[in-house]
């Protein structure tokens, strides 16, 4: 992986350098062919026998019975399939670079500070036990090997991983950028490439109420072209995650909230400080003055005041459904327009999202009722929400969020054709339509003449259990290549 | 909004009648025929649109023209697939606890733990799983015996297939433990053995003196030489009868290796001991690395639940990843898969981990012999159960689909002959997909919450899946059977 990688960056710097003279630096007119017996264009359309044309990092055509251009390299998998590069619209990104496997688990997230998976020596695991293997502690159940019970259940409340995206300095904190803390170089890209994902949003932990400007970026490609768009959506959090605490607030282990760390409380107090942030906001546009124990600090108020004017995009973060009403309330309020996250329990408030035209980045889905997130946000968990929000006629993205390989975004897909979806919705779901609402899908989502050329070439149907993907381009390039085992 | 709670506090009612439908009904027929759909028999090849025909809980013929008889019930599975019940082949989580404290403990039996109201049952079920092995986790030193489980029953006695099955032993330590410990113990458990059957020999030679009045006339090793044959079974304590089993061959040995290290002490283990030719290694993820180690032994292996191990080089920071089965496969070692609940929602399945070894470059055979015979062979009960073949018993999944499709569910199950699960009854499933229960549509039912249950109803395209059955009737139905029996 490494060569090739080196090799691109050092033809990229050069033509770096050739864009100061050259207007355009057409190196030599690279084209590849990409055949399938089933081409995937991510607007819902197949192609059977198909072939994608693609000629200098874009796609120039896709059909069948097209000639192939002389000179050109062909990729040809039997039997397999090709789809888009999948675009996950709320990724959560391991920031530091501990991560090995993201675990739901309170144990995991000692595990992840203190150890490796599977050293030999002995680490400490849930509550101190020593085990070799606390990263097996699942929910739940005993250590599956030294039995240790699965004690320690505060801990997991919203758990994701250590090293999160969740910046604590304040409430709201909308000036804050994600990507000042991402990692382009983490082993989560190169799993989440693997995957067949091409295209992150990187979703900020929601660890605040008015948390961080997310960034839009590739998973692989060379290194100066990964950054699609710095500072993106502003992400809001409703429900329990800004006030519960846990590692992930980097509340110090077994400590309690006291005076120096007061935060809300309740989802009173969530939306509370939702709300006077963006009334303090307006205040200050008017020249008004501003005053109070939460308000926002100047630059968070410019930031929010180019959220008012829909300059910057707003997501709101909300599994039940007085979360998701909550939102809608409070977007209504301010005149807003926002993408809803997650959604866990986006079923049983489908009228109402589809009354206020509100598009959703739903899941991950993930083993019910018990999980690693917030329990009591989950147990309205079910099987059919996504197919309820496709029947209601609702956008909808999904989402693997934070996890990856069983649950990464293919598999996510998988379920949600096991559960009652069908496949062109599904296929909509994670190309065309998070695409369309991070506002790239002028580049990328679709296998369309024009667009760039993110394409995933599988061993099988897309989202088999039986398939992987075996080739991932990014912009014409092949990032991954898994053909020769 | 009240009605939902009652509703909720009567599930257990709901999957209990779920789980003794055949009590509830009555006798099972006698007879049944799943006509039309295709046969995986796992050994042999396939058949499409054959039949399958059951006779007192056994397989009596198999095959594409069988002739059905006049008082068989006939089911028709046309366009789905029959499929041999999936074994799990290391299973605690059917017992109250997971192991004892102590380390030594061979006079125990998983018999006295079973819970056959565990929702976990009903999850295997509901899985496909038809058979399971209940034996205590791994940490342990010597465990307790096991046996052979229906996920059906009402006592542990009715669900019994086969007991005892194996004594589980580990040689990786266990908690609060290491290896040099670990190995000692098991050391000292069979010299200690050996002790006791030593001065049992001279304590029996001893007392048949007595009997004739008369005293020890001869040194101790003439008199354990002496005794040795008056010992009879009986005369062996709790705390011994086993382990004597064991190191007869009379009992198999399912002996966990956590590290690739532990496979060779495992082996000497057996070897020294004499229960090798009846072990099966129960691998830790990390034991692939000793997969020649393990070849050269040639005993069923059973692999760690998470299918892919990854490491990270502590210099360079690298992650290498390698999936498990893969390695088996390419160096000849039949393996049993282990589902792998809690992980993902997919992991549960064990026709989904067939898959990810298809998916890994393992061929489709293997793979779905993994699940299925290999389990049973390493069971010993590879005659009775594991595929689909003449005499065996009648432990059958009909899938809607391929097994190794994720979009397959598991429409019917049967064990012994009896159909023990049928998704369109399944209430909590159908629970997790929305469907409201019947109560809730009738009479004085909040207005957002009738027309849930009518938006249900409208669901189309589901029927093909038997998603869309009809909600209401059957269990409303079954819960007042269940009422009025308890």
């Amino acid at each position: 992986m490494n060569n090739p990688h080196n090799s691109h960056r050092l033809a990229l710097r050069v033509a770096a350098i050739a864009t100061l003279f050259v207007v355009a630096p057409q190196t030599s007119a690279e084209t590849i062919v990409i055949k399938s017996a089933q081409v995937h264009t991510g607007t819902g359309a197949v192609v059977q026998d198909g072939m994608v044309v693609i000629t200098d990092g874009s796609i120039t055509a896709v059909g069948a019975n097209l000639s192939v251009p002389a000179g050109a390299t062909v990729i040809d998998v039997q039997g397999g399939s090709v789809t888009p590069g999948l675009i996950d619209a709320n990724a959560a990104i391991e920031a530091s670079d501990l991560m090995i496997t993201p675990k739901r688990t309170a144990s995991s997230v000692l595990h992840d500070v203190f150890c490796v998976k599977h050293s030999d020596k002995p680490i400490a695991g849930c509550c101190g036990s020593m085990c070799s293997r606390a990263l097996q502690h699942v929910d739940g159940e005993d250590c599956r090997e030294c039995g240790f019970p699965n004690t320690a259940p505060n801990l997991a409340v919203g758990v994701r991983r250590h090293g999160s995206l969740a910046e604590q300095s304040s409430e709201v904190i909308p000036h804050t950028r994600v990507i000042d803390s991402v990692n382009l170089r983490s082993p989560d890209f190169e799993r989440l490439l693997s995957g067949g994902v091409t295209t992150v949003f990187v979703s900020a932990d929601p660890a605040a109420v008015l948390t961080s400007q997310g960034a839009i970026v590739r998973t692989g490609g060379p290194m100066a072209d990964r950054i699609v768009r710095e500072a993106d959506a502003v992400k809001a959090v409703m429900g329990s995650d800004p006030f519960l605490r846990g590692p992930r607030n980097t509340r110090p282990f077994r400590q309690y909230v006291d005076f120096h760390a007061r935060r809300p409380t309740t989802r009173m107090g969530v939306t509370w400080v939702f709300r006077k942030a963006l009334y303090d906001t307006q205040r200050h546009g008017q020249g008004l003055p501003v005053g109070g124990a939460d308000t926002p600090s100047v630059p968070a108020m410019k930031t929010l005041s180019k959220m008012l004017t829909g300059e910057v995009p707003l997501r709101i973060q909300a599994r039940m459904q007085r979360d998701i009403l909550s939102a809608l309330r409070l977007a209504k309020e301010f005149d807003l327009r926002f993408v809803l996250e997650e959604g866990t329990e986006a079923h049983r408030c489908t009228d109402e999202l589809r009354a206020a035209d509100v598009p959703v980045i739903y899941g991950p889905m993930y083993i019910t009722p018990a999980g690693y997130r917030n329990s009591t946000e989950l147990d309205g968990a079910r099987l059919h929400t996504m197919r309820a929000l496709v029947d209601a006629g609702i956008e909808t993205a999904l989402t693997a969020n934070d996890l990856r390989d069983e649950d990464g975004l293919a598999r996510q897909a998988m379920y949600a054709l096991r559960h009652g979806v069908p496949l062109d919705a599904v296929m909509r779901s994670i190309t065309q339509t998070p695409a369309k609402l991070l506002r790239v899908d002028d580049r990328v989502g679709t296998l369309e003449p024009g667009k760039q050329a993110d394409v995933v070439v599988w061993s099988d149907g897309p989202f088999e259990a039986t398939s992987k993907p075996l080739v991932v381009l990014i912009n014409g390039r092949i990032v991954l290549d898994k053909r020769t085992g | 909004m009240e009605k939902g709670v009652n509703m909720r506090s009567m599930w257990p009612l709901l999957t209990g009648s779920l789980l003794c439908a055949a009590s509830v009904f009555g006798a099972p027929p006698a007879k049944v025929a799943l006509e039309g759909g295709r046969i995986i028999p796992v050994v042999g090849d396939d058949i499409s649109k054959g039949t399958v025909l059951i006779e007192h809980g056994k397989i009596t013929a198999v095959g594409k023209h069988v002739e059905v008889p006049y008082d068989a019930m006939v089911v028709d599975v046309s366009g789905k697939v029959i499929f041999p019940g999936m074994i799990d082949t290391h299973s605690a989580r059917g017992m109250d606890i997971r192991n004892e404290n102590l380390p030594v403990t061979p006079f125990l039996d998983v018999y006295d733990a079973l819970d056959p109201s565990r929702l976990y049952f009903e999850d295997a079920l509901r899985d496909g799983i038809t058979s399971i092995h209940a034996i205590v986790a791994n940490n342990c030193v010597i465990g307790s015996l096991s046996r052979v489980i229906h996920p059906i029953g009402l006592t542990p006695d009715e669900m019994t297939l086969q007991a005892p099955v194996a004594l589980k032993l580990s040689v990786a330590p266990k908690r609060r433990s290491d290896r040099m410990v670990q190995m000692a113990t098991l050391r000292e458990t069979f010299l200690e053995l050996a002790d006791y059957l030593e001065n049992l020999a001279e304590t029996k030679y001893e007392e048949s003196l007595e009997k004739e009045d008369k005293k020890i006339d001869v040194g101790p090793e003439e008199a354990r030489k002496r005794g040795k044959p008056l010992i009879k079974f009986e005369d062996y304590d709790d705390a011994h009868r086993n382990l004597i089993k064991l190191t007869r061959g009379e009992l198999g040995a399912f002996i966990y290796c956590g590290i690739a290290g532990d496979v060779g002490r495992a082996v000497k283990l057996a070897k020294d001991n004499g229960f090798f030719g009846r072990s099966t290694l129960v691998l830790g993820d990390a034991c692939f690395k000793a997969v020649s180690e393990i070849k050269e032994a040639g005993r069923p292996v059973v692999l760690d639940p998470d299918l892919l191990y990854r490491e990270r080089d502590p210099i360079t920071g690298d992650i290498k990843e390698t999936f498990i089965p893969k390695v088996f496969a390419d160096a000849g070692v039949a393996f049993s898969l282990l589902p792998y609940p809690n992980n993902s929602l997919a992991e549960r399945y064990l026709n989904y981990q067939a898959a990810r070894c298809v998916r890994n470059g393992v061929d489709r055979k293997t793979a779905l012999e993994s699940i299925t015979i290999n389990p049973a062979k390493a069971l010993g009960v590879g005659d009775r159960i594991g595929s689909i073949e003449v005499g065996k018993v009648a432990n059958l999944v009909v899938f809607s689909g391929d097994p190794l499709d994720f979009e397959s569910w598991v429409d019917m199950v049967y064990i012994n002959g009896i159909r023990a699960y049928e998704r369109k009854d399944d209430v909590r499933l159908k629970q997790l997909f929305g469907d409201e229960p019947a109560e809730v549509t009738e009479g004085e039912a909040p207005e957002d919450e009738k027309k849930k249950g009518a938006e249900a109803d409208d669901k189309p395209a589901d029927d093909a899946d038997g998603k869309g059955e009809a909600p209401a009737e059957t269990p409303s139905d079954k819960a007042n059977e269940t009422g009025t029996d308890g």
